[in-house]
This record gives structure tokens, sequence and C-alpha cells, in this order.
């Protein structure tokens, strides 16, 4: 059977795929941030962003928490489960070859998964707070999905405040622009590294509470979320903080056609296919420069 | 000290060549097991190891081999050993594919590059069903008997084996090495490094293949999930890692080691084997990054040839 595409089935597509784009954005800048400092990939990033759903989940589930009211719990624990690796292991490799940094986030990342399964189990959970959606025209805007993304860009946006307006957000620019000299400078390049990968962490956290309100809760979720970070990061450009805003969203919408016009499945290969053309054609990113 | 490692080398490969006749099934189907492994870490050791680029998704091309060698035997009626070593062809032509466009990717690019490939890899198989069957996979008879596995699977242990001593005695490996200690240096030498990056890759992508062609035979059923795991990339490189990476025995020693250490402790504690996993990473990554033999080459100062 022939399925016909219309103007308004692609304006669906575009606007899921911002909607999700928006959480991608908001995720993949955690990444990119202790990318840029410290050169580190993590690999973890996923599963902090599980812990984050988790933390949503419990309180949800025992206290019966608003999951968005959460987010006010789940970023400063997860800051501090960040600082902690940071300061435990991370640090040691901050230095070495990339094979060290993601063998070591991926060791931090399944001893951390396995537990939760140990702790919590892997059945699947959900949050069921907000479900439905507005009809805007010819097009269904999912509830949970629209609260998240405006969440998720207000968030973005306090994360470039603190980069671009405080003492702090200037020394972590500093330092992932320019670590000797950032030194030099009277920065003290160990306690940014500290802030940045809490920050990190704290941002996959938040990314893990909108997470719980759309999509099921297990301790193996946060997998997917790594390697679409990088993605992003690699749309924006490394080091480009706004360009992994951008990115996000192009991702998203990436995604939004695929799946509609392709097959769901086939979503990520589409996604991989732009990776590698993006890495050979411009390395430096789609928005060369800062913006 | 040559002719005494030669007649030990030589007397542990009788041994092993005799040994089916003389132990328990369980023994054979074990070291099945850490011959795959001796592989797998052996082909990793080709790429990452000698030249520093780190493929973090090896487990790519084992797993294009089994599907490989399952739908020839399956679809095209092909004996399982021809099936098997066609498992080569079709993963190194993956490993050109993809090779000659991210080899040119410095540093964690080329590693997430290759991490990305496994999945999507995966995500092929699980499309296109009509020939891999999608998510249920791909059954195969059961084998009768578990010598000429064993005998095939030594063979591509010991074929990656020479494979690494041949290039590491060799111009070509000399060659790898610089291309590891300094990429641009070796360029100004005047070494074609794009050209030499990329035979190495294809090497160390063929091993896998067959081992994966005849872990498809032995296992007699693969499945997407179950044959492209990001877990056995990571094991197959803590492996040479924990033997030392850039090393000839290194794959070797760490192969062994971690399958027996893996069969007398993991398997008693089913539930936190991850967890176990996880930590003995984080520890070969902090305590030992230099491996088994790169502390013993130091200490006793080996020649860099074993």
């Amino acid at each position: 059977m022939p399925i016909y595409i219309t103007g308004p089935m692609l304006l669906q597509g575009v606007v899921s795929g911002l909607l999700a784009g928006g959480l991608y954005a908001m995720v993949a800048l955690g990444l990119a941030l202790v990318f840029g400092v410290m050169r580190v990939i993590n690999l973890a990033h996923g599963t902090l962003l599980m812990l984050g759903s988790y933390t949503t989940y419990w309180l949800f589930a025992l206290y019966g928490m608003n999951p968005f009211l959460s987010l006010f719990l789940s970023f400063p624990i997860l800051f501090v489960v960040g600082g902690v690796l940071q300061k435990v292991f991370v640090h040691r490799v901050v230095n070495a070859p990339e094979l060290s940094s993601l063998l070591l986030t991926f060791g931090i990342s399944i001893l951390i998964a396995n537990l939760a399964m140990l702790g919590w189990t892997s059945d699947y959970r959900s949050v069921e707070f907000l479900t439905g959606s507005f009809l805007l025209g010819p097009i269904a805007l999912s509830k949970p999905r629209l609260v998240t993304f405006g969440l998720a860009l207000a968030i973005t946006g306090l994360a470039f405040l603190l980069l671009n307006k405080t003492k702090i957000g200037k020394a972590i620019r500093a330092t992932s622009q320019q670590r000797d000299v950032a030194q030099v400078c009277g920065i003290n390049v160990r306690r940014i590294d500290l802030i940045t990968f809490g920050l990190g962490a704290g941002l996959a956290g938040v990314g893990g509470s909108l997470v719980s309100v759309m999509f099921s809760i297990f301790p193996e979720m946060g997998q997917v979320y790594v390697f679409k970070s990088f993605l992003v990061i690699v749309l924006g450009g490394a080091g480009n903080y706004p360009g992994a805003f951008f990115g996000g969203l192009i991702l998203g919408v990436v995604e939004g056609l695929a799946s509609l016009l392709l097959s769901a499945q086939l979503s990520e290969v589409i996604a991989y296919m732009l990776l590698v053309i993006v890495l050979l054609v411009r390395p430096t990113g789609l928005f060369r420069g800062r913006i | 000290m040559k002719p005494l490692a030669w007649g030990i080398g030589l007397g542990i490969l009788a041994g092993l060549a005799i040994m089916p006749f003389f132990v328990t099934s369980y023994i054979v189907t074990f070291t099945i097991q850490i011959f795959m492994w001796i592989a797998l870490a052996g082909s990793w050791n080709l790429i990452s190891g000698f030249t520093g680029y780190v493929s973090f998704g090896h487990v790519a091309f084992f797993g294009t081999g089994a599907y490989t060698a399952a739908i020839l035997i399956l679809k095209a009626g092909w004996p399982w050993f021809p099936a098997g070593l066609a498992g080569s062809v079709t993963a190194a032509a993956l490993a050109l594919i993809i090779g000659y466009p991210c080899l040119r990717l410095r540093g964690p690019y080329f590693a997430i590059a290759m991490l990305g490939l496994n999945e999507v890899v995966r995500a092929l198989v699980s499309y296109f069903e009509d020939l891999t069957g999608g998510g249920s996979g791909i059954s195969l008879p059961p084998i009768l008997s578990l010598q000429p596995v064993y005998y095939a699977m030594g063979g591509v242990a010991l074929a990656v084996f020479s494979l690494t001593y041949l290039i590491i005695t060799s111009r070509f490996g000399l060659r790898l090495l610089s291309i590891r200690e300094d990429e641009l240096a070796a360029e100004v030498m005047g070494i074609p490094t794009a050209r030499l990056k990329l035979y190495a890759f294809l090497l160390s992508a063929a091993g896998p293949g067959i081992a994966g062609g005849f872990y498809a035979w032995y296992a007699s059923h693969i499945e997407p999930l179950g044959t492209f795991p990001l877990l056995t990339t990571i094991t197959m490189i803590i492996m040479c890692l924990f033997g030392g990476k850039g090393t000839v025995l290194g794959p070797v020693v760490g192969a062994s080691l971690l399958s027996i250490f893996q069969e007398l402790v993991w398997a008693r504690f089913l539930f936190v084997h991850q967890a176990i996993f996880g930590a003995l990473i984080v520890g070969v990554v902090l305590l030992m990054p230099k491996g088994i033999l790169g502390v013993l080459q130091e200490r006793y100062r080996l020649p860099r040839t074993i």
C-alpha cells in the first residue's frame, strides 16, 4: 500500500522533531561542556541521565511529587554525583589518550547501570503525569513533549546565562579554549573541571527528569543519548556551545523526518550518515566560527 | 633465548593440537572461546595497538562475518568452512567503506564514528528481515562435532598472532608505530599514512570476520542483539590492554587470563557480573594502562617484538 506524504504530515514531522531536538540540545550541552573543557567523552553521560529519571520516578512514586518540580532536586543530586566521579576517577585521565577516558567512563557507566539494575530491577517503569495533546490546525502537539521542550529551552537558556554572564562561566569558556593559557591567567583549572563535570552531569540529570514523563524508565535507557549527544556536538562544532543548541534542533528534525519518510528503525542510520558526512565535509561543525 | 622461545611455542602448539583427544568437551568449548578472544583482541591490536586509532566498534566486523557465514550456509548452501572464511571478505569490505573516509578523523572522532558504525550495522541487520531474519535472527543446524570448529578457531587465532609478529618485525609495522607516536612527523618523513592506516584497518577487520563466521556455525543461532554488543568490543579492548597493547604476546596473554578469570570468578556472581567487569575496566585503565607485557618489557628490557 503506497503511503502518501502530505504537507501537514511533513509539518508534523518537523514540529515533532523540533520538540525532541530541544531536549537533545540540552542533554548534549552537558556532554559538550565536559568534552570542551577536558577533552573527555563521557560515555557515562547516558547513565547519569538514567539516574535523573529514577530520581524523578521515585519522588513521583513515593511522594507524589510533580515530575516537573523534581528538576530542582535531580540537578543538584546529579551535580554532586558528577563531582564525586570527577574527583575520584575522571581527573586521572584528563590529559591521557582518548582510549583511557573512553574506557574509564564506559566502565563507570556499566558499573552504575548494573547497580541500578540490582537495586531497582530492570522492569520498565513510567511516570504517568501529563497525557494527551493539543490540536493546532492539522498538527497534534503532545502536551508532555511541549512542556518538556519549554523547560529544556529555559534550562539551556540559564546554562548560557551562566556561561556568558558569570565569572565561572567565563573561566569555563577560557579553559575550554586554551587550558594552559587559562591556568597561566590564574584560573584553577582543576576546580573548573570539577564544576564543569558537575554541570554536565546536572544537565544530564535534568534531561533524565524530562525524559521520564515521555518514555519508559529502565537501567539501560541512557545508552542512546550518548551517541546522539556526540552527534549534536559534531553538528555544532566542538567547543562551540551555541552551535550545540542548533545541532540538537537539527538532529531532532532530521530524525523526525527520517522516521516519517523512511522508517523509525532507519532514522538512526540516517543520523549516522549525517555524522560521517559532517565530519568529512566540515569537521569544524556546521557553524564555523562562534555565533 | 631464541631457540628456547621457539621450542616453548611449538610445544604449546603441539599440546593444543592433540588436546581435544584427551579432554572433556567442556574444556574444548572453553578453549574455543579463548581462541576466539585471542583472534578478536589480536585483531583490535593491529589497528588500535599499532596506529593508536581507537576502534570502538570492532564487533561490527565480527557480526558482519557471522551474518555473512550464516546467510551463505542457509541460503546458498555453502559448507561452513568456506562460508566462515567468506566472513573476512565482507568484514574487510565494510572496513574499506568506513575506513576510507573515517580514518582521516583524529582522536575521539574516529572512536565515536566506529561506535556509531556498530549501531548502524545492527539497525541495518534488523531492518533487512528477508535476508537476516530481523530481530529473531538466523538458526543453523546444530553442529555434530566440536573438533573441526576447535581447529578452525585455533587456526584463526594462530593466523592473527603470526600476522602480528610478521607486521611488528617489518617496515610496515615500524611505519604504523610511527603513526601512533606522531602522525604529522611520520607524514613529513614521507610515510603514506592514509594508505598504511587503511591497510592495517583492513587486516584488523578480516580476523574478526572469520572468527564471527566460525562463531555463527558453532553457536548455530545468531540474532542482532547478541551479535553486536558494545560489550564485546570493550572486552576485546580490555583483554588487549590488560596483556599489553602494541605487543605480539599481549593480546594472547590478556585474552587467556581474562577468559580463565571470567570462567572461574565471574560465573559465580551472575548478578553483579557486569558490575565486576565495570570495576575491572576502571582498574585496568587507572592502574596498569601499559599491560602485563608493557610492564615486563620495561622492567626486564625485553625486545619490542614479543
